[in-house]
């Protein structure tokens, strides 16, 4: 009796012990990880950036319609977000796909979305909650918000037009070239940021769109925007 | 069960203790390093998209 009574409890502080573990891996560990992918994804990016200057020049002055770019690749950086209203050092990576392993170094550019700053959706999603926490503060975006994205030679401002929107998860149209509950009627440039909802929940989705108001090359130094 | 594995370490109470410290150390290493990156993914906080359902 005494064996099984004290093998009960010691189950159960091990159940327990291992239940807090899970929770400090949860709230703090995936952080710690994610704020140093991260921070590794920048690096990488601003190292490729360091190495080819002068090329959009090049292709520029090479024929009036540049041949297409090279599609992203799949789990890999492409671009570094800015988010003023976020916070001032706010910035992501952005990498090519929104699978599991790939959401925890960066943002997920939805693979079979509109390329940066082309015609059509460029789509995002990004954990709210674990892993950074990099949309922790999603619903504090307004319209009129400025989304500032760099791909290494351009800078691409977005702003945002509506939103957050609360929708569920398989409203897939809210990703469509021209998205549906957005008020866009027409073909454009948009951008699109989808989180979940609630904050650690997964019932529904938060989404803002935006549309593409300036760009400027890296040499002219940054947008309007970025600047305080 | 913690009594059973006390008794089974070599060495004095120091040394039990020594490496009882180590095992759990170890056994904390595999949770975070294996055990809940598999684990976590199971939990909704990674369903940020609007595809995947």
């Amino acid at each position: 009796m005494r064996v099984v009574v004290r093998t009960v409890s010691e189950l159960c502080i091990t159940v327990g012990t291992l239940i807090v573990l899970f929770v400090v891996y949860v709230l703090f560990w995936t952080g710690v990880r994610a704020d140093g992918a991260m921070d590794h994804q920048i690096d990488v990016l601003q190292d490729q950036w360091a190495e080819r200057p002068a090329r959009p020049a090049a292709s520029a002055g090479a024929s009036a319609s540049p041949a297409a770019p090279a599609p992203y690749a799949a789990g890999k950086p492409f671009a570094i977000m800015y988010i003023p209203r976020l916070g001032f050092t706010w910035n992501k990576p952005v990498l090519e796909n929104t699978e599991v392993s790939t959401l925890k170094k960066g943002l997920g550019h939805y693979a079979d979305t509109a390329r940066l700053g082309q015609e059509g959706n460029f789509a995002v999603a990004g954990h709210r909650r674990t892993y950074g926490d990099p949309f922790v503060n999603f619903p504090k975006l307004r319209p009129g918000d400025a989304v500032v994205l760099t791909d290494g030679t351009t800078w691409f401002t977005y702003r945002i037009d509506k939103g957050p929107y609360k929708t569920v998860p398989t409203d897939i149209e809210v990703i469509d070239p021209v998205p549906r509950k957005s008020g866009y009627t027409r073909e454009g440039r948009y951008l699109t940021l989808t989180t979940c909802d609630p904050e650690w929940g997964h019932s529904h989705r938060l989404i803002v769109w935006a549309h593409l108001d300036s760009t400027q090359p890296v040499e002219a130094g940054k947008p309007a925007a970025l600047r305080r | 069960m913690y009594g059973w594995i006390w008794r089974h370490l070599p060495g004095n109470a120091w040394v039990k203790a020594l490496i009882s410290l180590a095992l759990v150390l170890l056994v904390v290493y595999v949770l975070f390093q294996y055990v809940f990156p598999w684990a976590e993914p199971l939990l909704p906080f990674n369903d940020v998209t609007v595809d995947n359902q």
